[in-house]
């Protein structure tokens, strides 16, 4: 008995040592968030009014979108705001704290997020995201900006959150290509309840001057040619602009070698391919402003340095 | 007795046999030493090793060298 | 997957630990059986078919040789005369032989398919294609069951022993399965013998908590091994071996000696997770590593590095091929001609030529690794060919052989040569290798030294965190070395102390690990063998 008393108080000593150390490590702007907050809503990582655009959606988006690809090639700061498994409602969560310390001008919506029943949530999810919050070690190499700095004086600036929201998994599965956007008559209906969060998430966009765009990034699994249907109609109905990705492949997604789980999610070079597409779109239309050449935002800059060192070979 | 600490000094001559006791775990004696001492000690005495004997407690000093030996030459 | 996920060490193994427990003791050895089976199956699928077989297979043979013993036990009783006695051993010896060498071919068969069948047909078309025969063999491509050349090896050594009578083949099936699958051991070793675990293996005895403490704590030990110095070290190294042109030859030998680094504490990390996993179930695995850079030659390097692989071939391999019967033969030939010096040098020379060359094979089907593998083999027995001359020189000239720095002269010579041979090892292609050697010895300036350096992915605060934690696994090795027990010390220290170190390790683990962002980790490289 007094062993386990022993480990039990040797195991909380080292949570509440880990947690500490991770206050050090998580770059952190504002103490009205917790660490399960912010590794639920990376955003809060970011300096106060500095990203421009965010990408809000499930896996589908830390798997498509990188915001350092963006970065290096537009000078677009962007963010890909997204959780596995993420409901409709908490994409309007994750909008609010998003808009609460940034001031986005550009939403994009994956529009995947829309279909999925608040019914279906998988039970164990709340307790996959507590378990998160110790992903907050992930951030454990800001070591490096307030450590033995005798050596090489890197303290210029502060700790960064190198990925912005993306998650890089080095991994290729083959899908074997199927037209999976066939036409058809069919049109998938939304979940009871989705829509009148959506009505939401329009609103608060228009208050807050933000524009909304929805976007269906490839995707072969879940996406069809029914739910592009769906969401035309209601495009049509708030006068939004739809991009969908999956129609006729206008990135030229290679299925065999851009894909890490058979067509599911894309894999790094497909990301490049959706990411390049989402700075053009800000581009073309004149949206937001390149900040490469602003001392304002180096560390972006030095984020990519670290960024492609990891992902590119 | 004295036959074998010859042979061994002949062999490696920078030890004392009479006092140690890790011929083998200290590295006094390696592999291809032991092989040598075998087939002196086969030639010499007349009796066959059978690789099973050739393990590190056989081997670790002249007096465990001694008693195999001895004791291969019973069996015949 | 490798031992250094959390999933196998904080989910896997406690659940384990966990069943382990709260069960009988007599059903604990079927618990484990059962993990290791419900491990393998994770890690290599349908495959776990063949360590059954394999198993199976030695647990059988190793029966029916006790059979034919008892048999040969009770007709010797019978029998009085010496003569006689002796033809009826030889009868029944040849009998075992039959079942020893049929159990063998067909463990090795295994082997043979997965591991070098597709070398073997790849060389020989290349053979046909030299030969200008327009024919080639179909190369067939499949995955080996992970750890096969681990626990064939074990398989092997059941067998002899067994035919030999140094061990009594066991009756009990679920401690020979367990010897042959026990899942810390599984991938990577260490290479055991029966004898020496069979005991502890099937035991049952309860996980205690001070077992409990101390195995974690070596594994903990292994990841920071693993976490912060190999995972670290990985890119530099892949880059060099990548593309060892564009730098120079000083760079390309820290490529060598980064890579011995990382190999060391990827590999010895290994065994410390292996064997912390099986203390807390009371087996104590043989070490498989004893500081090996503190070695003087190359043939004392490889006692103390993969230390159980060395003693397996010395066992079943060296002393079985320099005393057969037909070495000796030759050998006395020489030794009429010559004198027993050159005789000995004639039987070594077969035998290490043997070991060699299985040793290289073994690590993998490639020309990198029988390079690899003759390697250690010139070395090692020019070694033997110059000690005589050596020791007679340094006689001469009053060279006191134990000093301090005619040893730290010898272990650096040692240490170096180590680091060539591990970049023969390393190197994708046999040309790579010798291009890479070339360049250390053509190329050597410390011209752009450092920014090539810093080029490497790694930057300063990197170098720190290696040289800090190489020196913490220095000091850590020199007093085991001079047998001191490290854990068993810091267990005497009071609470606040012991329980800091603790932490420290942990979170350093956290913190300075290479892991995350803009590093890659260290594949298992024993795990391929």
């Amino acid at each position: 008995m007094k062993n386990v008393l022993k480990s039990f108080v040797f195991l909380l000593i080292l949570f509440i040592l880990v947690e500490l150390i991770s206050y050090a490590l998580v770059p952190y702007h504002n103490l009205k968030y917790s660490l399960y907050e912010i590794s639920k809503y990376e955003i809060l990582t970011e300096e106060k009014d500095t990203v421009d655009s965010i990408f809000v959606g499930d896996s589908l988006i830390y798997s498509a979108f990188s915001p350092m690809e963006v970065w290096n090639n537009y000078g677009f700061t962007t963010f890909a705001c997204a959780n596995s498994a993420q409901l409709l409602e908490d994409a309007y969560n994750y909008l609010e704290i998003a808009n609460d310390t940034q001031h986005p001008k550009v939403m994009f919506l994956e529009t995947n997020v829309i279909f999925r029943n608040p019914k279906n949530k998988v039970w164990y999810y709340d307790y996959k995201n507590i378990m998160s919050s110790l992903y907050i070690i992930n951030y454990h190499n800001n070591w490096k900006k307030f450590m033995f700095n005798f050596l090489n004086n890197d303290t210029k600036f502060s700790k960064v959150n190198v990925y912005k929201g993306f998650k890089y998994i080095d991994k290729t599965q083959s899908a074997k290509y199927r037209d999976y956007m066939k036409y058809s008559e069919k049109i998938t209906e939304i979940p009871k309840g989705n829509l009148d969060i959506f009505d939401k998430i329009v609103k608060y966009c228009n208050q807050n001057n933000i524009k909304l765009v929805l976007v269906s990034t490839p995707n072969m699994k879940s996406w069809s040619y029914s739910k592009h249907a769906r969401i035309l109609n209601l495009k049509d109905e708030y006068g939004l602009d739809f991009i969908d990705l999956n129609i006729d492949n206008p990135l030229g997604i290679d299925w065999k070698t851009e894909t890490r789980d058979k067509g599911n999610h894309l894999n790094y070079y497909g990301a490049v391919k959706v990411s390049n597409f989402i700075g053009d779109y800000l581009k073309t239309n004149n949206l937001v402003k390149d900040h490469r050449n602003d001392k304002k935002y180096e560390s972006w800059n030095e984020s990519y340095e670290i960024y492609s060192k990891s992902v590119i070979k | 007795m004295e036959k074998l600490i010859q042979i061994l000094e002949e062999l490696n001559p920078e030890v004392d046999y009479n006092t140690c006791e890790d011929l083998v775990d200290g590295r006094h004696l390696d592999s291809l030493t032991i092989l040598s001492l075998i087939s002196e000690i086969e030639d010499e005495f007349d009796v066959v090793i059978p690789t099973t004997e050739i393990i590190p407690a056989n081997f670790n000093s002249a007096k465990k060298i001694w008693e195999l030996i001895t004791r291969l030459e019973e069996e015949i | 997957m490798s031992y250094f996920g959390l999933f196998p060490l904080f989910v896997f193994l406690p659940l384990v630990i966990i069943i382990y427990n709260i069960l009988p003791k007599k059903v604990r050895p079927i618990v484990l059986l059962i993990a290791s089976y419900i491990f393998f199956y994770i890690i290599s699928n349908k495959l776990i078919v063949f360590v059954i077989l394999s198993s199976l297979s030695i647990y059988i043979a190793g029966l029916i040789m006790r059979e034919i013993d008892k048999d040969r036990d009770k007709l010797l009783e019978k029998v009085q005369e010496k003569e006689e006695k002796k033809l009826i051993k030889s009868k029944y010896k040849k009998r075992k032989k039959v079942i020893l060498i049929l159990t063998i071919l067909f463990n090795v068969s295994f082997l043979f398919f997965f591991k070098y069948l597709n070398f073997f047909t790849l060389t020989f078309n290349d053979i046909l294609k030299f030969l200008n025969i327009d024919y080639s063999f179909k190369v067939i491509k499949h995955l080996a069951p992970i750890g096969i050349s681990f626990y064939t090896l074990e398989a092997i050594s059941y067998l002899v022993d067994s035919y030999n009578e140094k061990i009594v083949p066991s009756n009990n099936i679920i401690k020979v399965l367990l010897y042959l699958s026990f899942f810390p051991t599984i991938m990577e070793g260490p290479i055991t013998r029966f004898n020496e675990i069979d005991s502890s293996i099937c035991s049952g005895e309860k996980v205690t908590y001070h077992n409990l403490c101390f195995g974690y704590q070596r594994i903990f030990y292994g990841l920071f091994k693993k976490y912060v110095i190999a995972d670290r070290l990985n890119i530099f190294v892949k880059l060099i071996f990548s593309s060892y042109l564009n730098y120079s030859g000083v760079t390309v030998l820290f490529g060598a000696i980064f890579y011995t680094i990382l190999l060391y504490m990827e590999f010895s990390g290994t065994m410390d997770v292996v064997i912390g996993a099986s203390e807390i179930f009371n087996v104590k695995l043989p070490e498989n590593f004893k500081a090996p850079f503190f070695s003087k030659n190359i043939s004392e390097f490889w006692s103390r590095w993969h230390i159980t692989l060395g003693t397996w071939f010395k066992d079943y391999i060296f002393y079985p091929v320099s005393l057969s019967k037909c070495v000796k033969k030759v050998a006395g030939l020489f030794k009429k001609l010559f004198n027993s010096h050159v005789s000995s040098l004639v039987m070594g020379f077969v035998a290490l030529f043997a070991v060699w060359s299985l040793n290289g094979l073994w690590h993998g089907a490639g020309w990198t690794f029988i390079l690899f593998g003759y390697y250690h083999f010139i070395l090692i027995f020019l070694g033997n060919i110059f000690e005589p001359f050596i020791s007679k020189i340094c006689l001469k000239l009053k060279i006191n052989r134990n000093n301090r720095i005619y040893k730290s002269l010898r272990i650096i010579k040692t240490t170096f040569l180590v680091f060539i041979g591990e970049l023969i090892f390393r190197a994708p292609t046999v040309n790579v290798a010798t291009g890479m050697i070339k360049r250390i010895f053509t190329n050597f300036t410390f011209n752009n030294f450092g920014s090539e350096m810093l080029s490497l992915k790694l930057d300063i605060k990197d170098y720190a965190i290696v040289i800090i934690s190489l020196i913490v696994v220095f000091v850590i090795s020199v007093l085991k070395e001079k047998g001191k027990n490290v854990r068993e010390s810091i267990s005497k220290k009071n609470i606040v102390i012991r329980w800091s170190l603790y932490y420290l390790l942990i979170l350093s683990i956290i913190v300075f690990g290479a892991y995350g962002v803009g590093y890659q980790p260290v594949e298992p490289i024993y795990a391929d063998f």
